[in-house]
């Protein structure tokens, strides 16, 4: 019996490792990141725009920041994961209470910032604008609903 | 027979579709689209619109919750019942420069008419031509809800005595066109000092400090400070970043609004015209400064 036992153990363990390892991140921890990831990407968009309204050179920056856009605005859905309403954060409870809505935005989000950096390969600056004002779309529809107001 | 019975029926159909076009020209096709450009401008739509995704436009029923209590907008579309059906350009005019509604009584200055006040009679005509352009709309909304104190409307009689300027924006000739044109988007037609201008314990907002903020605002949050100061206000904002906001929503930083002004930007300033949003740019960087 004792032998056997064993090797299930160890199975049993190395199968339940990653489940552990991620149920593992504190909240606190995934709210730091979630935070880091926004606070990159509104540094991209300052950048993006200091570039494409002609206030700094750096034309060959512009594609490297909409694809850092369009990289990290397709990760925004795992930044919310359950038990990460309360805290050191703003966003509001309200989000894992409309999951889909929320959904929808994370998906215009992930939409709006691939559109952007393709606008931007492309070299389109019509697409590029129309798409930087369907990201900002995006971004303020999320804000307008999911994040707290400042106080 | 049959051919007579087609022809018939075209000329009904002809009849209907002539019938539906007389009665949406009735109003001249020009002030109906400038008056569009305003309502949008003016922030209406962002007030008189419930909060809900499928809510028609200006049908009303928004909850604005101040610290007076919530106050619920009216039916801007021409409904008969529950709308603005049957006004003339004279109540509309009323409403928009003294709060008074056709029945003689008085708005709460959730409505903002002591900025609409200052709007322009082609701007208010306008706005009229547009607002019975609209579909009817039959939708009733609810009460507002209010402290005791604010029961009797013979409160806001008090109120207008104590806080409210009526009169036309008077162009200050000192000023650059542009200087003009914002300070008229800005004072009036988008009446950004509803919320950005604080107010005294009447509610009444302080006209020398226009624009310097507030710490208690529509969404309980703070409002901030938008004169030219570079330490409290935007003075470091360059007039291309005001107007990108204003465009886009987004702050120098790259951060996006949300919360109201997320919905001003949408509604209102997003909506508006390169010229007049280069306009708001430069009366801003003017506020609050020696000119």
């Amino acid at each position: 019996m004792r032998p056997r036992l064993l090797p299930a153990l160890v199975a049993i363990t190395a199968l339940a490792l990653p489940a552990l390892a991620t149920s593992a991140t504190a909240p606190a921890d995934a709210i730091k990141y979630r935070k880091a990831v926004m606070s990159a990407m509104s540094d991209h968009v300052s950048a993006f725009m200091l570039i494409n309204f002609g206030k700094v050179e750096h034309q060959a920056h512009l594609l490297p920041h909409a694809r850092a856009l369009a990289d990290l605005g397709a990760q925004s859905k795992v930044l919310f994961p359950a038990g990460t309403d309360s805290g050191d954060t703003d966003a509001l409870p309200l989000i894992w209470q409309e999951q889909e809505r929320f959904g929808k935005l994370a998906a215009d989000l992930e939409s709006a910032s691939a559109r952007l950096r393709d606008a931007v390969a492309a070299n389109d600056k019509a697409g590029t604008m129309a798409a930087f004002k369907a990201l900002g779309e995006s971004c303020k529809g999320c804000h307008d609903r999911y994040r707290k107001a400042d106080d | 027979m049959r051919r007579a019975l087609r022809s018939l029926t075209t000329l009904l159909a002809l009849a209907i579709a002539l019938a539906g076009t007389a009665a949406r020209a009735a109003e001249p096709p020009d002030a109906v689209e400038r008056g569009r450009y305003l309502v949008a401008a003016g922030g209406c739509v962002t007030c008189h619109t419930a909060d809900q995704p499928d809510a028609t436009p200006l049908s009303g029923g928004r909850a604005l919750e101040t610290p007076f209590g919530t106050f619920y907008s009216p039916n801007l579309t021409p409904d008969e019942g529950t709308g603005l059906g049957g006004w003339t350009d004279q109540d509309l005019e009323r409403a928009l420069r003294e709060g008074v509604a056709p029945d003689g009584s008085r708005y709460f200055p959730a409505f903002p008419y002591p900025a609409y006040t200052g709007l322009s009679d082609e701007d208010v005509a306008a706005i009229g031509a547009y607002l019975r352009s609209l579909r009817p709309v039959r939708q009733a909304v609810p009460e507002h809800e209010l402290p005791w104190y604010l029961s009797s409307r013979r409160v806001i009689w008090a109120w207008n005595l104590a806080g409210f300027r009526p009169g036309r924006f008077v162009p200050d000739g000192s000023r650059s066109p542009a200087w003009n044109r914002g300070a008229y988007l800005v004072r009036h037609l988008g009446h950004c000092g509803e919320c950005h201008t604080p107010r005294n314990l009447l509610g009444i907002p302080d006209p020398r400090r226009e624009l310097a903020g507030t710490p208690a605002g529509p969404d309980g949050g703070k409002v901030p400070d938008i004169t030219a100061d570079p330490e409290s206000g935007i003075g470091r904002w360059s007039a291309d970043e005001i107007v990108m906001f204003l465009e886009y929503g987004v702050l120098p930083d790259g951060d996006f609004v949300g919360a109201s002004m997320g919905d001003v930007i949408t509604d209102n300033t997003s909506r508006l015209t390169a010229d007049d949003r280069a306009a708001i740019a430069t009366y801003l960087r003017s506020v609050g400064r020696a000119p």
